[in-house]
């Protein structure tokens, strides 16, 4: 170990029920921690609650997006067909919000979706090729029947000692320190 | 506990008297309106009447294709909503009973037979290009003759009301004999019965709205038009919907059960139908705008402007209300997931829901091309304002009286227990998340 570079990441615990996990999360964000993440095999209803997480922010790219795409079909439309090179169509005026119509709504559709993708990449910071949690020798396990808490080394109020003797007080069985080694 | 059952069982009786007491007072004072006009050849009353009963129709519609959809789905959370949405379907036969008296007119209304549609009576005026012709004598009508006569159009109403009163039938009862031995074989009757039903249902809501509300111009012509029907059927039941569930949770009887999660995706779905409307509704415009012809046309452009001027009408204006207040406003403010889980601002939208989708019911009903020998174009739009709105307001009330009052006795009536509570699904739907 010694002649590896590595950088020191988490405190991780291991639980193995949901409930355990639910009831340690409560205490972990009463603790006051901030930069701490749970796994679950299994979704868990109301964690994110627990966890102290506020809603996703996701829905405001989409509505961004969307409010884009609607003006961007509004003067591509009016671009062609009122400005750069008028064009009277089947008698209808140059530009008029009711002939173009599905262009806008295309668009408001098409650049939502955008927004929504690739606003939650974002907010995720995705895509990346690894993570330093899967360092933790018991990490697959959390696919499997484990649950686990990782409170982050950023966090302000770790300490090595201190969170990991918070984890094992709050049900924590195998309390280790993930490092993520630099090669 | 004594006094509160007690006063629980009085004041049910008195609303039940009070409702068919409304009825009566509506009802009446439509059928005053309606012999009033019979009279004078007025159809003023005859609209209202109409306008009325499609309000309280559309809701049970929607109501119906929502039950159905979730039963088709095999849906986990919708058993604890279903169930409120099943007494509404009590509704029906007594919706039938309401349109009979238009039915009868045109059987036996003699030479007011065509007072309200006039294809009904051969010698109707109507307008071909601007000169004023019988009904018999337009070629428009010749051609769909064979589909608007009286003796089809009375066999396609009933077959419509027996259709729906049948698989509310069926409906209501598998979920409720299921209340009592919690056999799982009333839910594979549930989804058979809306495997079936869905189709059937869909066809007579559509030939529903057309030979009701499309054939008062009968010359007019709209694919749209059923789609449009069932759209504002579904905001308006799921805006129903959603006032009986927060109601039951207010007055205690859904409370714990009704959870956040239930009336978000109820929210959600009004969200969907809001654009699903706007989508048809704008459609149905949108290709007619395209095509230009002028046997299309006439129908919005009596929406539009007064057709002997060329000036805006008041039309114009209930337009606009359609446009931003029954899309736009509803749309926006939906988006967001504050308005869907907060009781009092989803009770506001939904009852804005309502009463913009009885102005959209109005603004498809009510204007009309009145024939006037001395106008321009041989005919007048019939305003905003006019009889036809008080006498509107008198069945509103009336058909609403007595489908309340059908509806809150299926409730009361002990012949199902307020939640389906042997349903397969029901623990999924009692804890159901967002």
């Amino acid at each position: 170990m010694s002649d590896i570079m590595d950088i020191k990441y988490a405190a991780a615990a291991t639980f193995s029920s949901a409930k355990e996990l639910y009831d340690a999360a409560g205490k972990v964000k009463e603790k006051g921690y901030s930069n701490w993440e749970c796994f679950s095999p299994i979704p868990v209803h109301g964690l994110d609650a627990q966890m102290g997480y506020a809603r996703s922010k996701v829905p405001r790219f989409t509505l961004a997006g969307g409010i884009t795409g609607f003006f961007t079909g509004m003067l591509i439309v009016w671009f062609m067909n009122a400005y750069d090179y008028p064009l009277i169509v089947g008698g209808k005026p140059y530009f008029s919000p009711i002939y173009p119509f599905p262009v806008f709504y295309e668009l408001t559709i098409l650049f939502a979706a955008f927004g929504t993708l690739f606003g939650m990449f974002f907010l995720n910071r995705l895509p990346r090729h690894n993570h330093p949690v899967f360092e933790h020798p018991d990490f697959g396990l959390t696919g499997d029947d484990k649950f686990m808490i990782v409170i982050e080394v950023e966090d302000p109020m770790y300490d090595d000692e201190e969170t990991a003797s918070f984890l094992k007080e709050v049900g924590g069985q195998s309390v280790q320190i993930i490092r993520e080694p630099i090669d | 506990m004594m006094d509160e059952s007690s006063t629980k069982d009085t004041s049910p009786k008195g609303l039940s008297t009070k409702l068919l007491a409304g009825s009566v007072l509506g009802l009446g004072g439509g059928l005053v309106g309606l012999f009033q006009g019979l009279q004078s050849g007025d159809k003023a009353p005859f609209l209202g009447w109409l306008w009325g009963c499609s309000f309280w129709l559309s809701i049970a519609i929607g109501m119906l294709m929502l039950i159905m959809i979730f039963r088709i789905f095999n849906s986990k959370w919708s058993p604890v909503v279903r169930r409120q949405q099943e007494h509404a379907l009590s509704a029906f036969p007594w919706l039938g009973l309401c349109l009979l008296p238009l039915l009868l007119v045109a059987w036996f209304g003699k030479d007011q037979a065509g007072i309200l549609w006039s294809w009904i009576n051969p010698a109707s005026p109507t307008i071909e290009v601007s000169s004023i012709i019988s009904v018999e004598e337009d070629v428009l009508h010749q051609k769909k003759a064979g589909y608007l006569n009286l003796n089809f159009f009375t066999l396609r109403l009933i077959a419509y009301f027996g259709i729906f009163c049948g698989i509310s039938y069926w409906l209501r009862k598998a979920s409720f004999s299921q209340d009592k031995d919690g056999d799982p074989k009333w839910t594979h009757l549930g989804t058979k019965v809306s495997a079936i039903g869905i189709p059937a249902a869909a066809l007579a809501l559509t030939f529903g709205a057309f030979d009701m509300f499309m054939s008062l111009e009968y010359q007019w012509f709209s694919t749209m038009y059923g789609v449009w029907f069932f759209a504002s059927g579904m905001r308006a039941a799921l805006a129903i919907t959603i006032l009986i569930c927060v109601y039951l949770v207010a007055n205690g009887k859904l409370k714990g059960l009704f959870k956040q999660a239930h009336q978000y995706d109820l929210a959600c779905l009004s969200l969907t139908f809001t654009i699903f409307w706007a989508y048809v509704s704008f459609s149905q415009y949108f290709l007619i705008y395209s095509a230009n012809i002028p046997e299309e046309t006439f129908w919005f452009t009596i929406r539009e402007i007064d057709p002997n001027t060329g000036l805006r009408s008041g039309w114009f204006w209930v337009s606009m209300g359609l446009i931003f207040g029954h899309f736009f406003f509803p749309f926006l403010y939906l988006l967001f997931y504050r308005t869907k889980v907060d009781v009092p601002k989803l009770v506001f939208i939904v009852c804005w829901i309502l009463a913009f989708h009885l102005l959209d019911l109005y603004w498809n009903i009510i204007p009309g091309r009145e024939i006037v020998p001395g106008a321009f174009v041989g005919y007048e739009a019939r305003p905003v304002i006019g009889s036809h709105l008080l006498w509107g307001v008198f069945s509103l009330v009336g058909v609403g009286c007595l489908c309340a009052w059908a509806v809150i006795r299926s409730f009361q009536s002990g012949i199902a227990e307020i939640i389906p509570i042997r349903d397969p699904r029901i623990r999924e739907s009692i804890n159901h998340h967002e």
